[in-house]
């Protein structure tokens, strides 16, 4: 479990920080990991890039992943099922 | 979610950033599960050439070559002009992951199904 990085309030299976990396160079790299998550597992996600702030809830909205802590830079995404 | 997006590619070397540009869109798209399409014309078809992008690196962005790889294995397909790319003797032999070349009718059939589309 992850659960010890700014912005935790719910435990995470996985963390990642993406430091810079924005635009569609980031969420393809999140979405790579999500992907490689268990349905329902939690990922604690570092993004300083000025665009994640409105770029990662656009992408749960899309995607259907579920963005629980959204405190930028830090975001916790749950992993959709199937 | 379901759905299309088309991201338009008119550029290679003569605007580079252009080019780059339009994969990470098109990187965005298909990583927010999107059916993705870059339809490349014009100067823009000759990104499709093996090796082509391999020294194409935009400051503050990755790679050309990587985006596109990225993309290809993402799922990403990539519809280059068949009259853009004769005319200009490139090898349809060498073409990257994903890329297939079509005429203007599998376009107009991709958009006219319901699919917005940025052009660059």
């Amino acid at each position: 479990m992850v659960g010890d990085s700014p912005g935790a309030g719910t435990a995470a299976e996985a963390a990642y920080d993406a430091g810079d990396l924005g635009c569609g160079e980031l969420v393809m790299e999140l979405r790579r990991r999500m992907l490689a998550l268990p349905p329902g597992a939690v990922l604690a996600l570092t993004a300083r890039d000025p665009g994640a702030v409105l770029d990662i809830p656009a992408w749960c909205h899309l995607t259907g992943h579920a963005l629980i802590t959204d405190r930028h830079p830090f975001y916790r995404i749950r992993r959709k099922e199937g | 979610m379901a759905g299309r997006f088309c991201v338009s590619l008119t550029c290679a070397k003569d605007n580079s950033d252009k080019a780059t540009v339009a994969f990470v869109i098109a990187n965005a798209a298909v990583a927010s599960e999107k059916e993705t399409v870059v339809f490349l014309s014009t100067e823009g078809v000759r990104v499709a050439q093996k090796g082509y992008a391999d020294d194409i690196r935009e400051e503050g962005f990755a790679p050309l070559k990587d985006l596109m790889a990225n993309y290809a294995a993402a799922g990403g397909k990539i519809l280059v002009c068949s009259p853009c790319f004769k005319k200009r003797g490139l090898d349809e032999a060498r073409l990257v992951d994903g890329a297939v070349i079509v005429g203007g009718a599998k376009l107009v059939e991709f958009l006219s199904q319901g699919a917005p589309c940025v052009t660059y």
